[in-house]
This record gives structure tokens, sequence and C-alpha cells, in this order.
């Protein structure tokens, strides 16, 4: 009784900051308030017995990805027309529905045909407890199992390091180059602009 | 917790939840505590350093204890000061930008392992009040919250300042970030653990078998990272005064300036905790076996406890120490070259480290 | 204990509320917002499904996710920083110079 209590307060919550995410009309909020959703849904995890994915989730997501999201929204500094909300037309309204009816049929359909699965033993897996622990046991699968997916992994990550640099990097202009050369005044100004 | 156990009796249930309670309670005094203490050493220390008195007029009567009641007038004068709010300020993020900053320091404080084990009422309680097998990526997920704190503040409160000084700050402790995991991961596969009780046992009483003698590396990088990612001297960048005047919170009076102050102190302290539960044994007294104390105080065991707090709180005040030294030896690192120290030469030493440390370790494992 | 059904259901309506954040919304870095919700919701189901059949390749599966999220993120928002320098807006309203 105890779990699903807490599963349904859980997920009453996620489901209202998920909705708050998309219809705050401040970015800043609504990064906020996918902070709150993902801690939540660590929650969650955590009481799927997965300590280390609901770890990873907050280092990962709220540490890092969120925190960017709120860095180029402060940094973009957008006016006050361009934080628009949910601006409701015509089209929108029948997307919306569309949507929500798809929806709908998918997860019943699901619904029932997982309903043999549901109710399936959630005890403690012996093997998991023999290793030492979730976070042993995933880091086990990782590096024997998935270790060539986890080297592509890494490259996926150089490659997108670099690729932001480049992509977020201003023009250079031609005189650039000639930057170099300049005294130390000068190049002040040229990078700069006079005052 | 209390998810993932198998289902308690009743009883043991309401034991650990009353001693986890009790026990927060005893942290949460005793980390507000840390605020006026260290402003006190702060002034009295580099004062002893510079050959002046430093502040000695506040006392009772004519008892002036060496100027400590100072640091409790200061506390009075920011409660009662008057409270203004920017009047361009975003109100929701700037009231609680100071909740941001003080609640993830305090949960840190829960995660660390106070002592042996303690019995209570027949039920064995561990003397944390988080206790988990994921202490080390619990520490590193709340530790990534603080961030929040510092953007937000500098953001609502809407002044240019704020705003430089919450950028620059929050870059420093993400970029600190990383380091300050790289340097922990060796710590990890040398005791084979994630948790923080465990790595203490594992350690022993004797110098020689504590972390920083198996890990001196992870030990330096962990120290330089404890400094920036607290934003202290030498690099509290995001307070400098002379350029920023006070960085993110120069907008934040009374109560929520009294916040940003606590959470700063508090979360010095929680790191000075962890550094001396990974690296200096934790709570076990140094070339005292915790066995031994057991044997010593039979049917009181829970003196040995309390004999691991107070060395913890020891060993952690050290820490305190060297904070408020540094700060009155070193200059301000300049920005580029406190970001060049972190990726450039922080990172790539962690990784070298790491990658040295899994080379022995293997070898050990194999032999 | 909590049927498996439950955690789908939570995950479809997770999914169902970013997609229509990307519908709807005209903000790019909303829209980026709605993904990370869309992730989250494939990463619920990755999770209760690896628990319940007492498999742990969906959370590894997870990692994955959460790696290739946090490039999509970085690269995302490089990205986007570029559209506003060059055009001065991230409304996906004005930025129709491919619809011809």
């Amino acid at each position: 009784m105890g779990q699903i209590t807490i599963f349904y307060i859980l997920a009453f919550l996620a489901t209202a900051c998920s909705l708050l995410v998309i219809s705050s009309k401040n970015p800043v909020t609504s990064a906020i308030y996918l902070v709150c959703d993902l801690f939540i849904l660590a929650g969650i995890y955590a009481s799927l017995q997965a300590e280390f994915v609901a770890a990873i989730q907050i280092i990962v997501y709220t540490g890092a990805v969120v925190v960017l999201f709120v860095f180029v929204i402060m940094l973009l500094n957008l006016a006050p027309n361009e934080q628009s909300s949910l601006g409701l037309k015509l089209p929108d309204i029948g997307f919306t529905l569309l949507t929500v009816l798809s929806f709908l049929i998918v997860t019943v359909l699901l619904v029932n045909e997982q309903s043999s699965v549901s109710g399936g033993a959630l005890g403690p897996p012996e093997a998991i407890a023999q290793l030492g622990g979730n976070t042993r046991a995933v880091g086990m699968t990782l590096f024997t199992k998935f270790v060539w997916p986890f080297e592509l992994a890494s490259f996926l990550i150089l490659a997108a390091i670099i690729g932001a640099v480049h992509i977020a990097k201003k023009d250079p202009k031609p005189a650039d180059k000639a930057y170099g050369n300049l005294k130390a005044s000068n190049r002040e100004k040229a990078i700069y602009g006079s005052p | 917790m209390g998810l993932n156990t198998p289902a308690l009796a009743y009883d043991a249930f309401l034991v650990q939840l009353l001693s986890s309670l009790a026990l927060f309670a005893i942290i949460a005094v005793l980390c507000l505590q840390i605020p006026p203490i260290m402003v006190w050493v702060e002034r009295r220390g580099p004062a002893m350093m510079q050959r002046r008195k430093g502040p000695n007029r506040v006392g009772l009567f004519q008892w002036r204890f060496y100027g400590l009641l100072q640091s409790l007038a200061d506390a009075i004068k920011l409660i009662w000061k008057e409270e203004v709010v920017p009047t361009g300020a975003n109100k929701p993020f700037y009231h609680i930008a100071p909740i941001f900053a003080v609640f993830p320091a305090f949960m840190i404080a829960c995660a660390i392992p106070w002592g042996a084990d303690i019995t209570v009422f027949g039920h064995q309680i561990p003397l944390s009040v988080i206790h988990l097998d994921v202490g080390f990526l619990f520490i590193f997920a709340i530790s990534s919250l603080a961030v929040y704190a510092v953007t937000l503040a500098g953001w609502a409160s809407n002044n240019k300042y704020a705003l430089l000084g919450s950028l620059r700050a929050s870059a420093q402790m993400i970029s600190y970030e990383i380091p300050l995991g790289l340097s922990l991961i060796p710590i990890v596969l040398i005791f084979g653990t994630l948790d923080l009780n465990q790595i203490v046992l594992a350690q022993g009483a004797f110098p020689w078998q504590w972390g920083i003698i198996k890990a001196p590396v992870s030990f330096i990088i962990f120290l330089v990272c404890m400094f920036a990612e607290t934003n202290r001297a030498p690099f509290d960048l995001a307070e400098g005064e002379s350029e920023i005047i006070a960085g993110f919170h120069t907008e934040f009076t009374s109560t929520k300036f009294a916040a940003f102050f606590l959470a700063e102190y508090v979360s010095m302290f929680v790191l000075s905790c962890l550094a001396a539960t990974v690296f200096f044994g934790g709570w076990q007294a140094p070339f005292v076996p915790h066995d031994f104390l057991v044997k010593t105080f039979a049917g009181f065991e829970w003196v040995a406890s309390l004999i691991g707090a107070g060395v913890l709180f020891l060993k952690a005040a050290f820490f305190m120490w060297l904070y408020v030294w540094v700060r009155w030896t070193l200059p301000r690192f300049r920005y580029d070259q406190l970001m060049g120290l972190g990726w450039k030469f922080m990172i790539p030493l962690g990784l070298a480290n790491i990658f040295v440390t899994t080379l022995v370790c293997a070898f050990i494992y194999f032999k | 204990m909590v049927p498996l059904d439950h955690y789908l259901v939570l995950a479809m309506i997770l999914f169902c509320i970013g997609t229509l954040g990307i519908v709807l919304r005209r903000n790019i870095i909303m829209v980026m917002m709605s993904i990370e919700l869309l992730l989250n919701a494939i990463n619920l189901v990755f999770v209760s499904a690896s628990t319940y059949n007492q498999n742990l390749d969906g959370q590894v599966m997870v990692f994955f996710v959460i790696t290739v999220a946090a490039c999509e993120a970085a690269i995302g928002l490089a990205m986007v920083i570029a559209l506003f320098r060059k055009y001065g807006t991230i409304d996906t309203q004005f930025l129709r110079t491919l619809r011809g």
C-alpha cells in the first residue's frame, strides 16, 4: 500500500510539473519546473531500485543539461514579446486534440497488451544483491556486454563538444587573423570596437 | 532509504525514523553554529597573522570572550535589518534563490557518517541521517544543485554586476565539479565501494591506511576544487569586491543575505567533513582503533561513537582553519587563470590519476 | 506492488505532454525542453521494464539515452545561439527561410 501511494503522489507531481514546463510564460520558470520534474522522476527510478540511474539523472540532467538551458536563456535575454506562452489558435487546438487522442488510443492498446505482464514480482533480484548493489551490477553490464556502445558514446560526446564550440563561436572577421601583429592597445580596439 | 529496504518491522522503522529526525536536528543546530564561529575565526585569525587586535569590544558586562560575541551582535543586526527588494527583480526567483542555496548544503551534511553505528533500543542505527549505498553519487547529485542558487540569485536581482558575478560563479562551479568528481574516482576504485561509512571503515585508524597516503594526487585535486566549489579565496572571483561589488548576492539584504552567508559556511564545513571522511579516516581517531574504544567503554558503546563524531569535527575544523589561512595568504586569481587551471591542468591530471590508479589496482588484483 | 501498467501510463502522459510542448510552443528553447520531457518519458519505460523483467540492459540503455540527450542539448543550444546571432530571434514563426 505504501509503495503505490508514493507512486501516485510522485506521478501526480510529475504530470503537474510537466504541464507547467510547457505552459509557463517565462523560459526560466519552465527550466526550474523541468528541474523539479527530473527530480521527481529520479525519485520514481529510486523506488524502482535503480539507484544508479536516479543519481546519474540528477547529476547529468539537473546538474549540467538544465543549467546549460538556463545559461542560454539568460545570455539571450529575450524581449518579453519573444517569451511567447501557449498561444492557442484554431490549428493548435486541432493538433492538441489529435495528439491527445492518438496517445490515448496507443495507451489503451498498450495497457491491454501489457496486462498479462502486470503484477510481476518486484522482489530484489538475488543476482544484483550478489554482485554487490545496483551500481556495481550496472557497471558490470556496461563494461562487458555494452563496452562498444560505451566507447561509441564517448566518441559522440567528443564530437558534440567540438561541434558545439564550432557552432557557437562568433564568425571571425577577416581582420581577426591580423590581431597578433597589432599593438596591444590597437588590438583591444580592433576586437571590442573603439568606444 | 525506506523504499529499498525489505519491509522493516514497525517498531524498528519507528526507531529508525525518530533517531534520524533527532540526528537531523542535532546536525542542523550544529551547522547553524558554524557561521558565527567562523566569522570570529576569520576576524581574529588574520588579526593574529597581521599583529593587530581584531574585534574585541562586544562583551557581556566585564567579560569580553575574545570578541566572540561580535558575531552574535552581527547576526542580530542582520536579522533586524530592513529587507529591500529591487524594483526590477523577478520576485519568485528572488525569494527562492536563498532557499536553493541553503538546501543542498544541509542535505549533504545529512549524508556524512558521523560515527560508528549505534544501538538504540536493540536496533542498529547508522550515525548518518541519510544512509545510502550510493552515498558518493548522492553527494554529487545534491551538490550540483548549488549552481541554481547562484544563477537564479544573480539573474533575478536585475543588476548587471550581480548577473556577471553569477555567470562567473556558476561557470566556475560547473568547471570545478568535473575535477572534483574525477579526484574521488580513485578512492572508489581503491576501496571498492560508494558507501561513505564503508570507506571510513576500510581506512582503519592508522594514518598510513588513510586515503591521503593511498591517493595523494586525488587529495591535491580535491583540495583545490574544494576552494573553487565554495567560491573561497583564492578563487573568490564571484565576489570579487574590487570589480563587481559582491557578485551574485549584491542585491540581497537582511535574512536573505544571511541565508547566503549560512550556505557558504555550511558548504565549506560539509566539504571539510567530506575531505576528512575520504582522505583522513573520517571518524576514526588516529592510532586508536575503534574496537579498542568499544572494548574500553564496554556497555557504553555510544561513547565510542560520540568520540568518533568529535574526532571528525576536529579534522573538519583543521580544514576550516585552512580555508582562513589560505584566504589571508594567497592573492585572488584572474578569471582566465582560474579557468585555465581547471580545464588545462586539473582535469588532465585527474584523468591521468584515474588511469594510473586503475593500472595499479588491476596489477594488485591480478597478481 | 505497483503494476507495470501504472508506469507505462505515466510515461505515456509525459510523452503526450512533451509532444504538445513541441507542437504548441514557438520558442526553440521551449521546444528543446519538451524534447527532454520526451526522453524522460522513454527513460521511465526503460527503467520500469528493466526492473520488472529483472534485466539490467534497460538501465544501461537509460545511461546511453542520457548521454545522447546531453550531446543533443549542447549542440542544440549552440545552434540556438548561432540562430539568435544571425536572425535576432528564436521564435519559430519568424524562422522560415527554408519555406520558400
